[in-house]
């Protein structure tokens, strides 16, 4: 730390320096404004063009306000190019703040707020620390967009083992991040060359279309031949939308004769942090989709039972009992809340070859009793009996649980 | 609705009276309702219909609740042949029939104030989105005794429940005559029977526009009172009669038509069916000070009797708010759980399809269908699927209705504000008046 008012040309050399070495590290403009704060020993903002929140650092020491915006607009009603003092209400110190810019374009504001000694001696460090910053910032051509889509990026390869790290850095580059995710991939097959790109336009915009709903905005990334959209899911019923919505992209494309097969997948909801996931499984059920059920749809992965564990194949021991609590918690929770027997029934149902009159009279009841319970075990854990890949899920889940039970045959 | 050709005027200005000559009818009631849905007639002598149906009759509006300001009182009322209908009774011997009317200003624009109006500009307002939309009903009330000086009681001396028969009933008799009535002023009935409630019946109409749907409404609470009346029974469609009976609803059917996109699969909905109900749900808490418009009708919107109290659909729930029974045809049905029969009808197929059709622009998603009560569902389950409560009284639906554009909009600047004033000022009377309940527990206590 410097404790006289006045740099000397040596320290703003061994300052440059330091400077350098944070942005060769890829520290970015939140490593900068922290290396400054240590220097001065001042709270330092940074804000792009659009006053959205870039980097805060040494916040501790002092209040700092939301943003520099009214204190810049009051302090500049001369039009002054140079440094421009911050008087904040309660504060003896005055800030400063310095103008990042990058060639003629203006990328943003540096704002300081010393804890002690004011900052006007340090203009020269602040200066050095702008222009270091707008490098950072001008980095990616056309600003921000980049930016945010590098930050997506490396979110969707696990870039990011802290879920703090990964929101200050999507803070840093003016994204606010949803709690939850949900991915929808999609691909457009049998394209003509010559009309490819054109056609991958048009089922962006379809998909973008239909995916809005009204959570957020919905992220796209291009992979492979197609899309993966992230949407935006705070919410149990917002990921619930987000599925339904992936399901009516291929009516969406049939309205507007679209003309080529859509096959799609959706995952299921995931923190920020595990985006990943999401995408992995929307992919999954993108190819389970293409590979076992043909046609132009778009497949959730909560509907795909038993698949994706045998597409993944190795399944864990843990994977394998999610899956089967995952199938058959709704059937159980009914049974203890209403004492019915419905996972019972089904285990009959199953074991007999799904006789009907058979499973009545194992369970000493009349066979519309057996039909009765059917269809609630279809309302209830969504899987329709007379569907095989239905059957196939609920009888692997049976499997399972009967494997992983204590109960003797 | 004795073949009248409503599209071609002057065919159905000559069948209306060729009819009213045939059959000798000697007065005409020339039908409107207020903006509370009170039904109220001009009644004039056969003589003057020609001059009705050139729309030359006129009435006092000042004197009408919520109508016109003073200055501009005098209505004119166009007849809508298409309504015309012979009451399938006498008064005094005398045969009469009834129009139902649109009003107008004095210089023939529409009214701005009439709510049958109002329900025409919404279905035209919905077309692009809800076109060739069908309406059915089903309508729930009671019949109950009167005592010997012919007051209504909240009495029945029928047992019955649901579906029951009951040859002795007398109730089950004037249901059965209220049917025919209807039957033959050209309303389609579907079914009707006993419902939960001793005395309770529900009465079934057929799928028709939204328009029709309504009038249908306002006829059966005139006809269903008419009959009662000559079996000693008192009618009432008031929402919730007694604390241990169950509530009187009207269940409104909206018929989609196939949405044209790709073919459905079994149990599948359209896109347009789920945005429908995506709108509904959404603008649910604004349309119930509409659809449910007295004190009484929050007395029925509690968790008991299926009524429903959240914004939820589901195929098999009877307490959604919106249930979508499995389809019969490739139109889908969606089942609108909370309105009650003391609502003006007009206004509330005007709120609904408003809800419905910006459901469809905008692309509202409803969330997954609700499996198993809606009583069942826990705070945390609500909050995580966003379902919010249905208002629990009528202040609180003012203040819901107030906060929604859409549902404010399809009501118009002249009916809003008249039906808030008019609603807030009841709320205001109910508030400072002493219910029995509180004597009965205060009285003695304090």
């Amino acid at each position: 730390m410097i404790d006289t008012a006045v740099m000397s040309n040596d320290e703003l050399v061994d300052f440059a320096e330091a400077l350098a070495r944070i942005a060769s590290t890829g520290g970015g403009p939140k490593a900068l404004a922290a290396g400054l704060a240590t220097l001065i020993d001042a709270a330092v903002l940074v804000e792009d063009a659009e006053w959205r929140h870039v980097a805060l650092a040494g916040a501790s020491a002092r209040s700092v306000p939301p943003t520099s915006r009214d204190l810049i607009a009051t302090a500049t009603k001369d039009g002054s190019e140079g440094p421009i003092v911050l008087r904040t209400p309660g504060d003896t110190v005055p800030g400063l703040a310095v103008r990042i810019r990058g060639g003629d374009a203006q990328l943003g504001w540096l704002s300081v707020f010393p804890v002690g000694v004011p900052a006007d001696g340090r203009v020269g460090a602040l200066r050095l620390a702008a222009a270091a910053i707008a490098v950072e910032l001008s980095r990616d051509a056309g600003g921000g967009k980049n930016r945010r889509k590098s930050f997506w990026d490396r979110l969707i390869s696990r870039a990011y083992d802290d879920p703090i790290e990964a929101k200050d850095d999507a803070t840093a580059r003016g994204i606010a991040l949803a709690a939850n995710y949900v991915a929808v991939a999609i691909e457009a097959e049998g394209l003509e060359e010559a009309v490819a790109t054109v056609k991958m336009g048009e089922l962006r915009k379809i998909a973008l279309e239909s995916l809005r709903t009204g959570a957020g905005d919905t992220i796209v990334l291009e992979r492979g031949g197609g899309f993966v959209f992230l949407c935006p899911a705070p919410m149990d019923v917002d990921a619930q939308n987000v599925r339904t919505a992936a399901t009516l992209i291929t009516r969406s494309a049939t309205k507007v004769h679209f003309g080529a097969k859509i096959v799609g997948g959706v995952g299921r909801a995931a923190e920020a942090i595990n985006a990943y996931r999401t995408v992995d499984e929307a992919r999954e059920s993108m190819f389970i989709a293409r590979r076992l059920f043909g046609g132009s749809r778009v497949m959730p992965y909560d509907d795909l039972g038993v698949y994706p564990l045998l597409l993944r194949g190795g399944a864990t021991q843990i994977e394998l009992r999610a899956f089967c609590d995952r199938i058959l918690a709704p059937l159980r929770a009914y049974d203890e809340k209403h004492q019915t027997e419905l996972i019972r029934t089904l285990r009959l149902y199953f074991d007999v070859g799904q006789n009907v009159k058979t499973a009545a009279a194992e369970l000493s009841v009349h066979r519309h009793t057996v039909f009765y319970r059917l269809r609630q075990i279809a309302e209830i854990s969504g899987h329709d009996l007379d569907s095989a890949h239905d059957q196939l899920t609920l009888r692997t889940a049976m499997a399972i649980d009967a494997l992983n039970s204590s109960d003797q045959r | 609705m004795h073949s009248i050709h409503p599209t071609n005027g002057k065919t159905a200005r000559r069948d209306v009276l060729k009819i009213v000559k045939e059959r000798d009818v000697r007065f005409v009631r020339l039908s409107f309702v207020d903006i509370l849905g009170i039904s109220k007639n001009v009644t004039i002598p056969v003589s003057e219909l020609e001059r009705a149906l050139d729309g030359k009759i006129t009435f006092d509006g000042g004197s009408i609740d919520g109508f016109v300001r003073g200055e501009e009182a005098d209505m004119m009322l166009l007849p809508d042949l298409a309504t015309f209908a012979i009451y399938p009774w006498t008064a005094n011997g005398h045969t009469e029939a009834r129009i139902i009317c649109d009003i107008a200003t004095p210089d023939g624009e529409p009214f701005e104030g009439c709510p049958r109006t109002t329900l025409r500009r919404a279905i035209e307002d919905a077309g692009d989105v809800l076109t060739g939309v069908q309406s059915g009903l089903e309508v729930e009330f009671y019949l109950f005794d009167v005592d010997a000086s012919g007051q209504p009681t909240t009495l029945s001396n029928d047992v019955g429940s649901y579906f029951d028969i009951n040859e002795n009933d007398r109730g089950e008799t004037a249901r059965l005559e209220i049917v025919m009535a209807l039957e033959s002023m050209g309303f389609a009935v579907a079914s009707a029977h006993h419902e939960h409630g001793a005395g309770q019946h529900e009465i079934d109409i057929k799928e028709i526009g939204p328009l029709g749907a309504a009038d249908a409404l306002i006829t059966i609470r005139t006809v269903a009172k008419h009959i009662a009346a000559r079996h000693s029974l008192h009618a009432t469609f008031m929402p919730k009669p007694t604390e241990s009976l169950a509530g009187s609803g009207v269940h409104v059917y909206f018929a989609l038509p196939a949405s044209g996109d790709a073919p459905l699969e079994a149990g599948e909905l359209g896109s347009d069916a789920l945005f429908a109900i995506g709108g509904l749900l959404r603008h649910a808490p604004a349309f119930t000070a509409i659809c449910n418009p007295t004190v009484n009708s929050y007395k029925r919107l509690v968790a008991a009797w299926d009524a429903p109290i959240y914004t939820v659909w589901s195929h098999r729930s009877a307490n959604a708010l919106v249930r979508v029974p499995t389809a019969e045809d490739a139109r889908t049905r969606l089942e609108v759980r909370s309105a009650d029969p003391s609502c003006n009808p007009y206004l509330a197929m005007t709120v609904l399809l408003a809800s419905a059709a910006d459901g469809i622009r905008s692309h509202a998603l409803p969330g997954d269908p609700l499996v198993g009560s809606t009583y069942d569902l826990n705070d945390r389950e609500r909050e995580r699927r966003r379902i919010r409560t249905l208002p629990k009284s009528m202040r609180q639906a003012l203040i819901e209705l107030d906060a929604d554009p859409i549902v404010r909009g399809a009501l118009g600047d002249h009916i809003y504000h008249a039906f808030r004033d008019a609603k807030t000022a009841e709320y205001e009377r109910y508030r400072r008046a002493v219910h029995p309940w509180e004597r009965e527990a205060y009285l003695r206590v304090y």
